[in-house]
């Protein structure tokens, strides 16, 4: 099962819910009229409306110590004729499970999950017949023996009844669950081995979006393919450019978990597979193939990535993502010539990929608000406009088939601004949009996946210690000196302060060898009068920043680490590497023609565990709500139709709504192949496949297939009226997994199910009740 | 009696199979009244549409035409039976309650408070002699007793209204009487009492006017002394008689052209004679009665 399920649509099941009930109101007055006026003639209507006005007085006048008093029958009820018998049953299952379930061998995350799996289903499963025996059959026994005719001869409203029925029956079960429930937490402790009791929690993942960046380097939302026919999981290959980029939203500080040693950690759980082109030694097969997490934190991806989707613009992407602005200008401005003179040899592709990426670049520089970037979020949101219109000027075109040109002239003079823009600001953009990439140290992952290797926790400290590269160490020094040279730590007269160097080691967390270093260069520059002293504060010289100015030294090698581990710096993960909320971590693979094969849930982030017990209190709030929409379906059915009747129905609704329901969604939407029934059977007898077709006249085939797509209709009725009954197995799927369950995709909307089928049944059960003759021969 | 607590006019029920075939029509256009205060006792034989009008008053069976008032309300309203008590043909009660939950569950159906329950429950109980056996449930009760607590349920809401289906039914000479006695006393406390039965003797006694169904159809509808009034027959009743005075009486009917006239010895029926032996056999435990003891006794009662 899919762990990451995606968070459920409350508007889209609200607005499909009021439809159906609406749509079915309106049906079942329809149809009360018509067999109204066919039973009575003309006097139908007047007993249609008066029945109608009678229902709705019900309504109003529910009275709670009717409902109670049913209650406490249906308790009772259920006590003496003892259905409560079912303990006994969980008792001696729970006594003999352990000889069966308990091996000290297997790994401890297993011998959890099969102790939990156990007891889940045989709550469920013992629960549930007696649930539905009960309610199909406690009315239409009412019925037949006709104490219900001493009951309705009393002011009590037959939607009374049905309330009180629902009610004590939901008691009876929810007791046995809650009783089970405990019961059985207290079994899995004592049967849990204790060596194996610590795998007993909850994880809490936190799920993020997954793409991938290609080998050339440029994003896209697959990856390779190695052949297999399953497509779930895409790959990456090894000791290339090729990356899988999770982006964690909403990530903050509630992600992190704390260790032993009481600092905070952010811990990476990972299930990826293995896919190798070469056998390897078998030590390497054991140990598997190696992988690398980077924590990167790079906004100029994020606004300028989007550009490279288009090959012929890449050139132009890839400038602008790796910084060099006056560079990506000249690009720009060659793109503007090139739609002035030769407008024809850009694809309608590229001019939609170009707005795209545009528009996305406009909106997250203006986001940013940083007023270095000078006008050039604005023109970037000019020519998006601009590019906008173009495109649908050339589509009117070509639908059209007009030969009257289209001037590019609007468009490309947007560009030649964002041209002039970027070449203006080159420096301001870089500075305001950094790039960061922390390195962590390689793991290695197993091709087998029944293997401990194939989860792999990695604890990431809150305090990232790194080599820097170029930019990263340039933006660093740059922020020590501006900081320092605000709060006078620099300068002591017009010459750096003695011990500067000890002070930066032990201040900024660099090593003494590279402060040194940093202090030499610093002075040398200061000798050389390319930095100057004034107000008191060290400054460069040509008016630069010290981001720019540093930024060349590193790159003129100028300031090469004299620490064999090189640059070393920190960082905070939260600060620095996610200020956004946003956290962005790449895989990749280091082993040449190897393949790490992924898909979205294989990562996520693993917030501090939550207990076993709340995660098994919601699974079992799921079950509950499961046994309670069975109560309610099963006096819903047995209101109009007798015990055995009503037990076939209930027992259908299930099983469909349990096996079959994401199957007729399947089959509505398309996704699942075949043919209609009537065109199947055809089929079937003429001995052909559906490719040919059938062997008929037309007019026949219309026939066969109208009646299809009829059946199509009750298909699609029957998918909308059978509850959906995976939703409530969910939640124990996630315990018996060890993972917490998710409130709101798991028991949010259980319960908006349940209480979305629990009104029209109340209606609908009274209404069948009320308009029933009790005695009728 | 003033004001009808029962009113159906032009009443039709007609019992149709799964299609809508009809297959019996129970009753035919039945029009009568029930009077505030009444003993009204609906007869007939199996079959003939009583319980079936009985059961479209309750609502529990809906007409096919006509119409129903009860206590000026359409029978389909349910808040009309705030007021009925209704005892069925056999008691349907929950047989896995005791007669106290029996009846505390159909006070509650009547949102009564917890107090006036128990005081109705007890009095009840009393009422209908079922003190020893209130904590026992239902279905270890005798059939008798099933119908005591039935109509103990029956009156749990002091109904103005009481609707009794074969109330005699199941009980023995006794709870007969006792149930008569009761029905007496419901109409001296000014309620309406409704019932059917086939016990004719039952219905004599206690009913103030009787309809007769047949086949569904209203046959006889009147006040019951009326009904069973013979007018062309002259009955006297007087002490024992001897023979000189039979012959003289014998004698002066003659000269008035009667020549039929029977002399005999009036005899109890069997009810009275079940009652006497009863109630003697507590006064006098172990004793046999001879058969010239028990016309005595016969004489004294």
């Amino acid at each position: 099962m899919d762990f990451d399920i995606r968070p459920y649509d409350f508007a889209l099941a609200t607005r499909s819910w009021l439809m159906l009930a609406g749509a079915l109101t309106v049906i079942c007055l329809a149809l009360a009229l018509v067999l109204s006026v066919a039973r009575n003639g003309a006097r139908g209507i007047g007993i249609f409306t008066s029945g109608l006005k009678s229902y709705l007085d019900d309504l109003v006048s529910i009275s709670p110590r009717r409902i109670l008093a049913l209650t406490n029958l249906t308790l009772k009820e259920a006590i003496r004729r003892k259905a409560l018998l079912v303990f006994v049953a969980f008792a001696v299952l729970l006594m003999f499970a352990g000889w069966f379930l308990t091996d000290a061998n297997e790994r401890p995350e297993l011998q959890v999950s099969v102790h939990v799996t156990f007891l889940l289903t045989a709550i469920s499963w013992l629960i549930l017949p007696a649930v539905i025996f009960l309610s199909v059959w406690a009315l239409p026994e009412d019925i037949r023996i006709r104490s219900l005719h001493t009951v309705v001869t009393k002011p009590a409203r037959r939607l009374e009844i049905v309330l009180g029925r629902m009610t004590g029956l939901g008691i009876v079960a929810i007791t046995m669950l809650v009783v089970m429930g405990v019961v059985g937490l207290g079994w899995l402790y004592r049967a849990i081995p204790s060596t194996s009791r610590s795998a007993l929690e909850c994880r809490v993942p936190l799920f993020g979006e997954l793409f991938f960046i290609t080998a050339d380097g440029q994003p896209a939302d697959k990856g390779l393919n190695v052949g297999d026919v399953w497509a779930y999981r895409s790959h990456i290959a090894g000791n290339t450019r090729a990356r899988a980029v999770w982006v964690f939203p909403g990530f903050n500080e509630s992600a992190l978990t704390t260790n032993e040693q009481g600092e905070k950690d952010l811990l990476l759980e990972c299930r990826f597979e293995a896919f190798r082109t070469i056998k390897g030694s078998e030590a390497s097969i054991k140990k598997g193939i190696e992988a690398q997490y980077t924590i990167s934190h790079n906004p100029r991806e994020e606004a300028f990535g989007s550009l490279s989707q288009s090959e012929s613009l890449r050139p132009l992407a890839d400038a602008l993502r790796d910084g060099q602005f006056r560079n990506a200008a000249d690009r720009m401005k060659e793109l503007a010539q090139r739609m002035r003179t030769a407008p024809d040899e850009l694809r309608p592709q590229d001019y939609a990929g170009l707005q795209f990426g545009l528009t996305i670049a406009g909106a997250l520089l203006k986001e940013m608000k940083n007023d270095s970037f000078g006008d050039v979020p604005d023109a970037f949101i000019a020519a998006s406009t601009a590019g906008q219109d173009l495109i649908i000027q050339l589509r009117r075109k070509a639908e059209t088939q007009s030969r009257e040109a289209v001037s590019h002239e609007e468009f490309a003079a947007t560009l030649d601004r964002v041209a002039a823009g970027l070449a203006e600001n080159a420096d301001g953009l870089l500075e305001g949009m950094p790039r960061t990439e922390v390195p962590l140290p390689h793991f290695h992952v197993s091709e087998y996946h029944d293997g401990e290797e194939s989860i792999n926790v990695t604890a990431v400290p809150q305090t990232l210690r790194f080599v820097a590269d170029y930019e990263t160490l340039a933006r660093f020094l740059a922020r020590i000196v501006d900081e320092w040279n605000a709060q006078g730590k620099l300068l002591d007269g017009s010459s750096l302060k003695p011990g500067l160097a000890e002070t930066l080691a032990s201040e900024a967390k660099i090593s003494q060898l590279n402060a040194e270093r940093f202090v030499e260069v610093l002075q040398e520059q200061l000798t050389a009068g390319t930095v100057q002293v004034a107000d008191n504060q060290l400054k460069v010289a040509n008016g630069k920043t010290w981001f720019i100015f540093l930024d060349e030294l590193i790159r003129g090698e100028k300031l090469v680490s004299q620490d064999p581990q090189g640059w070393m710096i920190e960082k905070d993960l939260m600060k620095d590497m996610a200020p956004n909320g946003y956290l962005r971590v790449e895989v990749a693979c280091v082993n040449d023609q190897m393949y790490l094969g992924m898909a979205r849930p294989d990562l996520f982030i693993r917030k501090a565990n939550q207990s076993f017990a709340v995660g098994y209190s919601k699974a079992l709030i799921n079950i509950s709500l499961m046994l309670l929409l069975i109560i309610v379906l099963g006096v819903t059915v047995s209101c109009i139709v007798k015990g055995p009747v009503a037990l076939f129905f209930t027992l259908t609704f299930f099983l469909v709504g349990q096996f079959f329901h994401e199957f007729m969604l399947r089959k509505l939407s398309g996704v699942e192949q075949g043919m209609g029934t009537f065109e199947s059977a055809v089929l079937l007898a003429q001995h052909r496949n559906p490719q040919v077709g059938m062997d008929v006249s037309e007019t026949a085939q219309a026939v066969v297939k109208g009646a299809d797509k009829g059946l199509e209709g009750v298909l699609w009725a029957f998918s909308n009226i059978v509850p959906d009954f995976t939703i409530f197995n969910r939640a124990s799927a996630y315990v018996e997994n060890r993972f917490d369950v998710p409130l709101m995709e798991c028991v949010i909307p259980a319960i908006v199910v349940f209480f979305g089928f629990l009104l029209p049944c109340i209606l609908i059960s009274g209404a069948l009740l009320k308009f029933r003759e009790l005695e009728s021969k | 009696m003033s004001d009808a607590v029962i009113e159906i006019r032009n009443l039709s029920k007609i019992y149709r199979d799964f299609w809508g075939r009809k297959k019996v029509q129970a009753v035919k256009s039945l029009s009568l009244d029930v009077m505030k205060g009444e003993v009204f006792g609906l007869l007939g034989p199996n079959g003939s549409g009583k319980t079936t009008t009985m059961k479209m008053l309750l609502g529990l069976l809906f007409p096919t035409s006509g119409e129903m008032k009860i206590l000026g309300k359409p029978a389909s309203d349910v808040s009309k039976n705030e007021k009925i008590g209704y005892l069925p043909e056999e008691s349907y009660l929950y047989r896995f309650l005791n007669a106290d939950e029996t009846l505390d569950f159909y006070g509650r159906l009547f949102n009564m408070t917890a107090a006036e329950r128990n005081r109705r429950a007890d009095e009840l109980i009393e009422m209908v002699g079922l003190g020893k056996a209130r904590r026992r449930q239902l279905k270890e009760y005798s059939k008798g007793m099933t119908r005591r607590i039935g109509l103990a349920q029956a009156l749990i809401n002091d109904p103005d209204l009481v609707l009794l289906d074969e109330p005699t039914s199941g009980l023995d000479p006794i709870g007969t009487r006792e149930m008569k006695d009761l029905i007496v006393q419901l109409k001296a406390q000014g309620k309406t009492v409704v019932m059917c039965s086939h016990q004719l003797a039952d219905v004599q006694d206690v009913c103030d006017r009787i309809a007769v169904l047949f086949q569904g159809e209203l046959k006889v509808l009147g006040r019951v002394d009326e009904l069973l009034e013979m007018r062309n027959e002259m009955q006297i009743r007087t002490s024992a008689l001897s023979d000189e005075a039979v012959a003289d009486i014998r004698k002066v009917l003659e000269k008035h052209n009667i020549k039929d006239a029977e002399f005999s010895r009036p005899r109890a029926d069997l009810e009275q004679l079940f009652l006497r032996t009863v109630r003697e056999s507590g006064e006098r435990p172990g004793r046999r009665f001879s058969t010239e003891e028990v016309a005595a006794s016969g004489r004294k009662s």
